[in-house]
């Protein structure tokens, strides 16, 4: 049995190495012993038999027709992922994509697949750039990354993924970032999040681990990297002026 | 005379600056003579007789600038050139302090100028170029540039200031968009790779947007073939053999940009055999791949700047290499635009340093990379990488951002060399 993770469109959406969430997921299911692979789906042709997570990253605004044209071929499937309860990553504009739709400031759009509640509208301040700190909602875990975009998020206040502590997110005064459907999550966080923040990594494969019939437990390695994801983690929350007493009492064990 | 005063307040401040830090090559006196004296730039850049050439994109530049300036002056030329660490305004006009006479003149016939793609825009407004070269559009430093996009655009508006010709190159996409544009007395020369060069980068050639199909033999000048060192390029169906600074297909595309641009530059003045034999002598280029002597050892400088570069030249890297120091400094906020890559090659390094050491780090242990050492402090890490015994085998090898590079550089006491 392996766990098959796949990147949707990488050669469009890894402009921050957001698809990479993808080769995270299955490093960390080979630390614990488990087989893995990531198959790139750059179209419909590309899909292997069996789908345990999938990650889309985020691409350039010059990229958004093009992907959400060859998205439009997967629509049924990244539909009835969502339902069966697949993990799904979605990153800045992939995450856009599978809204119900992305308004431009020339007061065009593009539609999008209509996977996760809530639509991109622009920002009126401009492009967001800078360290992201989020209080996960349920968990209260912290999240931490870097934003980027030229949009902000509204429509989904019913199911973020949680509150802002430093940084925009979805903007606008929401005080809140991203939006989850299930195993669905949209977010702003873009690079490497999954590396950055390992209990969400373990979550999502604890997901697939248990969708396969498997067990998943991290691996002698896993806690050598996640090591490095906390020293990676308490200079993101100096930098974004979070405080470390609050911070590590909520993190994860390492 | 009438910029006297002004170079006089640069010199001041040059020569206080050295006395503060010694060995340093500061862009503060470039920073008050811009302030004094605001029409001075522009007035020098314009001032060369047989006028000024410009090599700007995201990858590249600075090879091939020296290259260019090493074929120019091998064909004869006085040539005018900015160290790569002064590609920005003020950077740029302290250089030109270094060379010019009491009343701000600069000696030389030809300027050929490295221009940085975000700075270049602003420094050659009002400024007019016989020629510029376009090298590429990468995803760069993601917090400075946001998308592929702005890059174009910035590279666009330079390529406008050219008044005879504009050297792209072929196989990027945005690059061929830039080329449609240029006015109707403006060339248009392209430098490309052939499919045997494409064939036999697995990665790609790490552009943004590459143009599907080669250049035609014929076209343009192209990179026939590159094997180690050696390179073949393609003059309109002459081939020309060539050694390059180091191993990697840039170095190979770089030498074909600067043949391109030399003979742009050169018209009937050029020589193919002249231009080969200046190419081939060209030592290894600052801060990349670059061979030191220091503290009685030989120690490799790998400079990385973007996902392209860093690829690169982690693949040019002896695989096998067992002494590797690996730092990245502040200038790269988020290391996320470096994920892409696959520094598996690597297999172990020594000491991890620099300000996102932890960054560094857990980016390599996601390729499988093993790591000895996580030292943040790049002073202590550079020191005790050098205290430690002869590498077992190739040689020690320290892979840099560009921060981290400047910090080593003055822990080691070494200057940068023009």
């Amino acid at each position: 049995m392996t766990l098959t993770i796949i990147t949707l469109l990488p050669s469009l959406q890894n402009t921050n190495g957001d698809a990479e969430n993808a080769a995270v997921l299955a490093k960390r299911a080979g630390w614990a012993g488990l087989d893995a692979r990531v198959v790139a789906v750059e179209s419909r042709d590309d899909l292997p038999e069996r789908v345990d997570a999938i990650v889309i990253g985020s691409g350039t605004d010059a990229a958004l027709d093009v992907a959400r044209t060859r998205l439009l071929d997967l629509h049924d499937d990244l539909r009835r992922w969502g339902t069966e309860g697949v993990p799904i990553l979605a990153v800045g504009t992939g995450w856009e994509l599978l809204s119900w739709g992305i308004e431009l400031p020339d007061g065009s759009g593009v539609e999008g697949l209509g996977i996760l509640p809530g639509r991109a509208v622009p920002h009126p301040a401009g492009r967001i750039t800078g360290d992201l700190v989020v209080s996960e909602r349920g968990t209260k875990q912290l999240l931490v990354g870097f934003e980027n975009h030229a949009r902000a998020y509204v429509g989904a206040e019913g199911s973020p993924l949680g509150r802002v502590r430093a940084g925009e997110g979805n903007a606008l005064g929401s005080g809140q970032e991203g939006v989850v459907m299930g195993a669905v999550i949209g977010t702003h966080l873009h690079g490497p999040v999954l590396a950055k923040n390992p209990h969400l990594a373990d979550r999502l494969l604890r997901t697939m681990a248990e969708r396969a019939g498997l067990s998943y437990e991290r691996g002698e390695q896993t806690r050598v990297v996640d090591a490095y994801a906390e020293s990676a983690r308490i200079a993101h929350l100096a930098a974004a002026g979070v405080d470390l007493e609050s911070a590590t009492a909520t993190s994860p064990d390492v | 005379m009438r910029y006297a005063p002004a170079i006089l307040a640069g010199r001041l401040t040059r020569f206080a600056a050295r006395l503060r830090k010694p060995g340093g090559g500061s862009a503060v006196p470039g920073l008050v003579v811009n302030r004094i004296a605001p029409g001075y730039l522009k007035r020098t850049l314009s001032g060369f007789p047989q006028g000024l050439v410009v090599v700007t994109g995201s990858s590249g530049k600075s090879t091939t600038t020296k290259m260019l300036v090493a074929v120019l002056r091998a064909h004869g030329i006085d040539v005018f050139t900015n160290p790569s660490t002064a590609n920005i305004s003020q950077g740029l006009t302290s250089a030109l302090l270094e060379r010019a006479d009491w009343q701000g003149r600069v000696p030389g016939e030809m300027a050929v100028l490295e221009m940085d793609e975000g700075h270049g825009a602003l420094v050659m407004q009002g400024v007019d170029a016989r020629t510029v070269t376009l090298m590429n559009v990468m995803v760069d430093q993601v917090d400075r540039f946001h998308d592929s996009e702005m890059v174009a655009g910035m590279l666009a508006r330079i390529a406008a200031r050219a008044r005879e010709s504009v050297i792209v190159n072929a196989d990027d996409a945005y690059l061929e968009q830039i080329a449609t544009r240029v006015g109707a007395d403006v060339s248009v020369r392209r430098f490309g790779v052939s499919e045997t060069v494409v064939a036999a980068s697995p990665r790609g050639l790490g552009y943004a947007k590459t143009v599907e199909t080669r250049l035609a033999a014929g076209d343009g000048v192209r990179l026939e073939s590159v094997d180690g060192r050696n390179a073949v390029i393609d003059d309109h169906g002459s081939a020309v053999a060539i050694t390059l600074p180091a191993r990697g297909t840039h170095y190979g595309v770089d030498a074909t940009a600067a043949y391109a641009t030399a003979q742009a530059v050169l018209g009937g003045r050029f020589d193919s055999a002249v231009t080969a034999a200046a190419l081939s002598a060209i030592p290894a280029v600052f801060g990349r791949g670059e061979r030191v002597n220091v503290r009685g050892q030989e120690v490799d400088f790998v400079l990385v700047q973007n996902t392209a570069s860093y690829q690169l030249n982690v693949d040019s890297i002896e695989p096998g290499t067992s002494d590797i120091l690996f730092a990245i400094g502040s200038d790269v906020r988020d290391p996320s635009y470096f994920w892409p890559a696959d520094a598996s090659s690597l297999g172990r390094v020594s000491i991890v340093s620099g300000s996102k050491s932890a960054e560094a780090a857990l980016m390599l242990s996601y390729d499988g990379v093993a790591i000895d050492r996580v030292e943040p402090d790049l002073a202590t890490a550079v020191d005790d990488f050098l205290a430690a015994p002869p590498p077992a085998f190739g040689t020690k090898t320290i892979v840099f951002s560009a921060d981290s590079m400047r910090r080593t550089r003055a822990h080691l006491g070494l200057t940068g060399a023009e």
